[in-house]
């Protein structure tokens, strides 16, 4: 049992790295080719969608907002793009570009709603989750199925550079901008600030509304992203794509350490979560557990990360 | 306390994960996947699968979406590529996503069938077919031939006039008709769009169109039942239903006598020459070329191409529909 080294300063990721460390050593054990590169390699392919979602969802989190709709939104922007390309002629490329214009006017819509007309976010983003959904189904009938993409468009979803799989880099890159954003930049302290206390914010002179609408934007345009990631691997849209990716990107976000509440939270918090959970999905599948376990021990995980990190807080106030 | 606090929860997963692990058996690691794990449709062929793995004293690994979904399929494939299982049998959701991770595996020397539903064809070794079309068409109109006694008119009500497997299902019944049945005559063919409301309404019409037809042939899941309630509330009683479709939709039709019988497969022997045909296949017995594989209680298959056949379809009677549950 691996036991964290030293008695203060001990933060959230550090408890999530033990787990995480702790879940590598558990499955190296009881999997068969757990810890092998190959394996890796799968494990970053199949979390490269969420990943997305959650880098987005980050900042939103810590507005002490919530976006319900970015699964949706991630459907419908994979079946406008399919219908570009396969019924209407439009180039692969052309057709990817529409899909994340799709993300980011379904975004720019939550952002109006939710900076310009103050609505609560849960509202507006449950409302635009069945709203988004609806608009793919709608589209297709429920029955379209689009398929036949060119190679060239596939290998960002199935392709690898070296031992990288292609997509991987589309999350780093997303990840080095959402930590620059929330860490390195004015705006991610305001954001802060917003999530501490909005009316505060506002009366310290930062613009919540433009700073909102930011972010909301952001989240609607990593859906967009996350589409034409999905399409590419798997070959296929479809209305019912990313079907609850956004309960699992909220609990990579929350696992992560940042407050639902708003006010703090990272982005390597948010990777670290992110990796736990597949990790566990992965993990699971390989030692020859039931796929039912997944959602049980994600559930534990959770609720565990978030007692330690109550007790730990406590134990800092005190 | 928050040692203890991670301490715990570590203790508590590896108490979990280790509380359900079995240790791993010699032999043979068939993972097979059906495209919906709660489907009782699926979970009868799982039945016959792990009947099939106890004769031949191989381990089955069963999983999949809990429901249909094709992204979770590819993640499962892939799991089991790195697991390197000996052998993936999968019933296929959607062709186009599946065949890539199918055709990876096959390049790691995984050896690979489909059943039920079926991948690109250089994605797999052999497909477990359930029925052919062929089968089919003489089925449905040999139960017409045996409720017209060889002579007499019927109707069919299909899914939609532009569904392809019905459209081929009803070119080999005209087939069937030509080569052996001269004295049946087809009279008409109506859509019901998979919907039974709309295969009601038809049914009714025809009735009244075609006073003389004596058989009303479903040949679409939705289409049975509607039919059926159809002829019942006519209270034409010398007019029989008989079709295709699920027996769970049948089954009050069945008991109640309206409906004759409903053609499909019997599931559990498609799960169970499934694990059957993995085997052989993993064992050298089953290779390209071959044109009969020996497959336990089923006796001797027959295999055209690279289609392992089922064989003949399984009828749904009222004597034994009770014993199936999808």
């Amino acid at each position: 049992m691996a036991e964290p080294s030293g008695r203060a300063f001990l933060t959230h990721e550090h408890v999530l790295a033990v787990l995480v460390i702790g879940e590598t050593a558990l499955f190296a054990a009881l999997g068969s080719h757990f810890l092998s590169a190959g394996n890796a390699a799968e494990v970053a392919r199949a979390s490269v969608e969420i990943g997305l979602l959650a880098l987005a969802l980050t900042p939103v989190i810590v507005t002490g907002g919530i976006d319900l709709s970015v699964g949706s939104l991630l459907g419908l922007s994979a079946v406008v793009m399919g219908a570009a390309f396969r019924d209407h002629g439009v180039p692969i490329g052309a057709a990817a570009l529409l899909a994340v214009a799709v993300g980011a006017a379904g975004g720019g819509l939550n952002a109006a709603l939710i900076a310009r007309l103050r609505l609560p976010p849960l509202i507006v983003t449950l409302g635009t989750f069945s709203l988004f959904r609806g608009l793919a189904e709608g589209l297709t009938g429920g029955i379209q199925n689009y398929s036949d993409f060119p190679e060239r468009f596939l290998f960002l979803g199935q392709g690898r550079f070296g031992p990288l799989p292609a997509q991987v880099l589309v999350l780093a890159g997303a990840a080095v901008l959402v930590g620059l954003l929330l860490h390195r930049m004015a705006i991610g302290r305001s954001l802060r600030a917003i999530g501490y206390s909005p009316e505060g914010a506002r009366y310290a002179g930062i613009p919540v509304g433009r700073r909102l609408l930011l972010v909301y934007l952001l989240s609607g345009v990593a859906a967009g992203l996350s589409a034409v990631i999905y399409v590419a691997r798997l070959g296929q849209a479809k209305a019912d794509a990313g079907t609850g990716f956004e309960l699992t990107a909220i609990t990579a976000v929350v696992l992560g350490g940042t407050s639902i509440f708003g006010g703090s939270g990272t982005v390597h918090g948010t990777l670290l979560g992110l990796l736990a959970l597949a990790l566990l999905q992965n993990g699971l599948r390989l030692s020859d557990q039931p796929a039912e376990l997944a959602g049980i021990l994600t559930g534990v995980l959770l609720l565990g990360a978030i007692g330690a990190r109550s007790l730990l807080s406590e134990r800092k106030r005190g | 306390m928050r040692r203890a606090g991670v301490g715990l929860l570590a203790v508590a997963l590896a108490g979990i994960v280790s509380g359900c692990g079995g240790a791993p058996k010699d032999g043979l690691t068939v993972a097979m996947m059906p495209k919906n794990k709660g489907n009782p449709y699926f979970v009868s062929c799982r039945k016959g699968a792990e009947e099939a793995a106890r004769e031949l004293g191989v381990r089955v690994l069963w999983d999949g979406p809990t429901e249909t979904d094709a992204a979770k399929q590819n993640e499962v494939v892939e799991s089991w590529i790195t697991r390197g299982v000996d052998v993936i049998a999968v019933s296929v959701e959607n062709k186009e996503a599946i065949s890539t991770v199918l055709r990876k595996a096959r390049g790691r020397g995984i050896k690979v069938v489909t059943w039920d539903a079926d991948a690109e064809e250089d994605a797999r070794d052999f497909f477990v077919n359930q029925a052919t079309p062929r089968g089919i068409a003489e089925a449905l109109v040999g139960h017409t031939a045996r409720l017209l006694g060889d002579k007499g008119e019927f109707a069919i009500i299909t899914a939609s006039l532009t569904a392809a497997n019905q459209n081929d299902w009803i070119k080999h019944i005209k087939d069937v008709l030509a080569e052996k049945y001269p004295g049946l005559t087809l009279v008409e063919i109506r859509p019901s769009d998979d919907d039974r409301k709309r295969a009601f309404d038809e049914t009714q019409t025809l009735l009244k169109v075609h006073p003389e037809v004596k058989v009303v042939m479903a040949i679409a899941s939705p289409a049975v039942p509607g039919a059926a309630e159809a002829v019942k509330q006519s209270g034409r009683r010398d007019v029989k239903v008989t079709g295709l479709g699920l027996p769970k939709d049948a089954k009050p039709y069945l008991h109640d006598g309206v409906l004759d019988s409903v053609v499909l497969w019997n599931t559990m022997d498609l799960g169970y020459l499934t694990i059957h045909s993995a085997a052989a296949l993993a064992k050298g017995a089953l290779k390209p070329g071959a044109t009969t594989l020996p497959a336990g209680r089923l006796k001797t298959v027959e295999v055209r191409g690279d289609n392992v056949l089922l064989g003949t379809p399984f009828t749904f009677t009222r004597e034994n529909v009770d014993q199936f549950d999808f």
